[in-house]
């Protein structure tokens, strides 16, 4: 049999949300979901995990940190320390006052563009990269869930459209791949 | 002061409380504006300059050197001899010049010295003293109740 | 679902639908311009060519070409960079601080606000380039290892860690604005129809689809750049602060810059954005979304740190008779009776009697005063600037250096001119980017449109 994906449109976001609680409550898996924006609520009926980017910017944080500790510890302390108005340069612990503007502002730049760089490529989200929203309104005001008759081998793909029309759909589409 | 690595933000001439920093505006030595008063903008009157001092350029930073030229040329007089340096070997030109002797130059560090004796005078005073800045430059308070004057 | 509570006005009026919201915001794109931005922007443009011009002649002949002297080393240049730095943070604080705490009016100001920080933050970081007179050796201020034995920079100087703070701002704020803007491009690419428009927004949306994980990500990355950017608000202006409160200058040695500088940064900030958006509100018929209540919580806003600010400048004056030290004594005495007094008392009557009108809510909510109000606050802050480098430096320790300033034409063009790139950076913004927050704005419709609270 060939597999086919479904398309269900609604033009609500509060029908979509109740919507998929039902298909998830007979035992559909969806796929994904299209929004033009946010839907507070969704991602543990669709099974959405966690996005651990927040772990990604603390560590990308730290290791600005070390980066630029090690840094003023070098150029200041250890490479060449040159005497500045008599300020004490032998000693790191010294001087850490006066380097904490750098310090801190290394640590944002590192954990913020860190982060971005790690979000846009996990998103897939790139220069160049192509859309692969099913429909140009899922980005005005219309929203779309997905399921992939591949993940649903227990039911026929007509048993799907059946018990997706029951859910107050703006529209229904199909296509077999 | 280091003229090459300085790239022109005055920051330490606004910090300086005494003022003594000049900045260098423009090119002076090429700007056809400051022909009339500046000599090395022609190939005769550059010879007015001295081979042994530094033109800085446009956007560099500038004050007293104490004669750092004199004052290299005299410790590498002192280290060919084999000799530490002798107070007095080395005059500024502003030293030299002064015809009253007003001005004194030499090592502070030196305890033999006449300008550490002369620092170390009652009637020595730094300039902005209570700010702390600790300059290499003192004056010497005038003496007023001279027994001449008092009576 | 929760509902807001019925006593707080609601931030979308009129009946709008997700559709309206699209069509309010991306039909000024997506149709042709109205007659007044191409006057607009030519007059900007012609001012911007004016100041690029007199910095062509600035950087060609030398620092000399400005009033600047021995003694006052400093003056419209430094001013100047403070000004649009301060500007430039209230829209990092609108993101950023206001995101933090939940504050749902920043949806409709926070696009256009962060986009003027963008441009604010350009001009600024202009400042320090063309201020130093050997612009090509800028790069020495890098940490990079060179020939000469590989000299390093000097870590405990200010103006190195404003380098760090500044690059730091500015690109973060634009990762920040950018980030933000990636789904309402692709709300653009895909409803226009001439097909270079749809090219160019389709590479500049990064072929966005709008799927649950993104928009997860996309909630969790802007919460964390938000937290990150908040530490950066405060400490960026307090590094500015640090170029002054660090020297021993009487009037700038003082420890009270930090936060005094950071309130008056979101001071005229704030200014600022009333200034642009009460304008472009109109122009663009958005007031259904930047509503009367948004201007009264900016103004509101307004009040705080303009009262911070005044606040500070007593603690100024007060400190420097208290301290005892004579220098200090005299640079405030100088201050308000000098020959620059007429800065001084232009300076308090814009910043510290001006916002305090607004505690009258009848002047608070008037828009035509709000804006009247806000030019004021921004020539008032740049008094404030222009007070603490000139008076300081004009008038240090030793009388004998005293001397006056006067701007030069080049002084005042290079200023207006970086106002006139200013506005054309944000009119061009306003012609080909959405200035609101489309998928923000949608996403709190259900609970601060009018309609929606309405019901019960």
């Amino acid at each position: 049999m060939a597999n086919s994906v479904i398309y269900a449109m609604y033009d609500d976001d509060q029908t979509l949300i109740t919507a998929a609680k039902d298909l998830v409550g007979r035992g559909i898996k969806v796929k994904d979901c299209y929004s033009p924006f946010p839907i507070h609520g969704i991602d543990p009926i669709i099974g959405v995990t966690r996005t651990r980017l927040g772990i990604v910017s603390f560590m990308f944080g730290l290791g600005g940190l070390s980066l630029a500790l090690l840094g003023t510890w070098y150029f200041m302390i250890h490479d060449w320390p040159m005497n500045i108005g008599g300020k004490p340069n032998f000693g790191y612990h010294l001087n850490i006052p006066s380097f904490v503007p750098i310090l801190f502002e290394f640590t944002v730049f590192c954990a913020a563009h860190g982060m971005a760089l790690t979000y846009l490529i996990r998103n897939k989200t790139l220069p160049g990269m192509p859309a692969v929203n099913p429909d140009p309104r899922t980005t005005d005001d219309k929203f779309v869930l997905e399921i992939d008759s591949h993940d649903n081998h227990s039911m026929s793909t007509e048993a799907i459209l059946e018990a997706v029309k029951g859910t107050g759909d703006f529209e229904l589409s199909h296509k077999k791949y | 002061m280091t003229y090459n690595r300085c790239i022109g933000t005055r920051y330490c001439a606004n910090n300086c409380p005494y003022k003594v920093r000049r900045f260098n505006w423009f090119n002076y030595k090429a700007y056809d504006k400051f022909s009339e008063f500046n000599p090395s903008q022609d190939m005769v009157g550059r010879l007015v300059l001295n081979p042994d001092v530094t033109v800085r350029s446009r956007g560099v930073m500038e004050k007293c050197s104490m004669c750092v030229q004199r004052i290299q040329a005299g410790k590498l007089d002192a280290k060919i001899e084999g000799v530490p340096v002798a107070d007095g070997a080395i005059v500024t030109a502003c030293s030299e010049a002064c015809p009253t002797n007003a001005i004194t130059f030499g090592d502070i560090n030196d305890t033999n010295s006449k300008v550490h004796k002369l620092r170390n005078d009652k009637r020595a005073y730094l300039a902005l003293e209570e700010v702390g800045t600790r300059p290499s430059v003192n004056y010497m308070v005038k003496v007023r109740n001279r027994e001449e004057n008092l009576a | 679902m929760f509902k807001e509570a019925a006593l707080r006005e609601p931030l979308i009026l009129g009946n709008k639908t997700y559709g309206d919201i699209t069509h309010d915001v991306v039909s000024p794109i997506e149709d042709k311009a109205p007659k007044g931005w191409y006057i607009a922007i030519t007059i900007s443009a012609l001012i911007a060519l004016w100041g690029v011009g007199c910095i062509l002649y600035l950087i060609g002949t030398g620092i000399g070409t400005w009033g600047l002297n021995k003694t006052v080393g400093w003056a419209w240049d430094i001013t100047n960079f403070v000004w649009w730095v301060g500007i430039g943070h209230a829209g990092t604080l609108i993101s950023a601080v206001l995101l933090l705490f939940r504050q749902r009016w920043r949806m409709a100001i926070n696009r256009s606000a962060e986009a003027m920080t963008i441009f604010a933050v350009i001009m600024a970081a202009m400042f320090p380039g063309i201020h130093m007179e050997r612009l090509w050796l800028g790069y020495f201020v890098f940490p990079l290892p060179n020939q000469f034995g590989s000299l390093w920079v000097n870590f405990n100087s200010p103006l190195l860690w404003d380098v760090f703070a500044i690059s730091t701002y500015f690109s973060v704020s634009l990762v920040f604005w950018y980030i933000g803007l990636i789904p309402d491009f692709a709300t653009i690419r895909d409803r226009i129809k001439t097909p270079v428009a749809k090219k160019v927004y389709g590479i500049l949306s990064f072929g966005w689809s709008g799927k649950a994980k993104n928009w997860t990500r996309f909630e969790e990355v802007s919460l964390v750049l938000a937290g990150i950017a908040t530490p950066l608000v405060f400490s960026v202006h307090s590094i500015v602060s640090m170029d002054f409160a660090t020297s021993i200058i009487p009037g700038w040695h003082t420890t009270i810059f930090p936060p005094y500088f950071v309130s008056g940064a979101v001071f005229s900030g704030f200014a600022m954005v009333q200034t642009l958006l009460l304008v472009m509100r109109k122009t663009m018929k958005l007031e259904a979304y930047v509503t009367r209540k948004h201007v009264e919580y900016m103004n509101i806003v307004i009040i705080v740190t303009g009262s911070i600010v005044g606040v500070a400048y007593i603690t100024e004056l007060f400190m420097s008779w208290y301290s005892g030290v004579e220098y200090e004594s005299y640079t405030f005495i100088n201050r308000f009776s000098g020959p620059y007094a007429w800065a001084y008392w232009a300076m308090m009557t814009c910043n510290v009697i001006s916002p305090q009108l607004f505690w009258f809510k009848k002047l608070r909510t008037s828009l035509g005063f709000t804006f009247f109000m806000s030019i004021i606050v921004n020539i008032g802050m740049w008094f404030e600037r222009f007070v603490i480098i000139v008076t300081s430096l004009h008038r240090d320790y030793l009388p004998s250096s005293w001397s006056m300033f006067h701007p030069t034409f080049v002084d005042i063009g290079v200023f207006i001119g970086t106002i006139g790139i200013f506005f054309t950076l944000f009119l061009l913004f306003a012609r080909f980017f959405p200035v609101l927050a489309l998928n923000e704005l949608k996403s709190i419709l259900k609970v601060s449109g009018e309609q929606y609270k309405n019901k019960d």
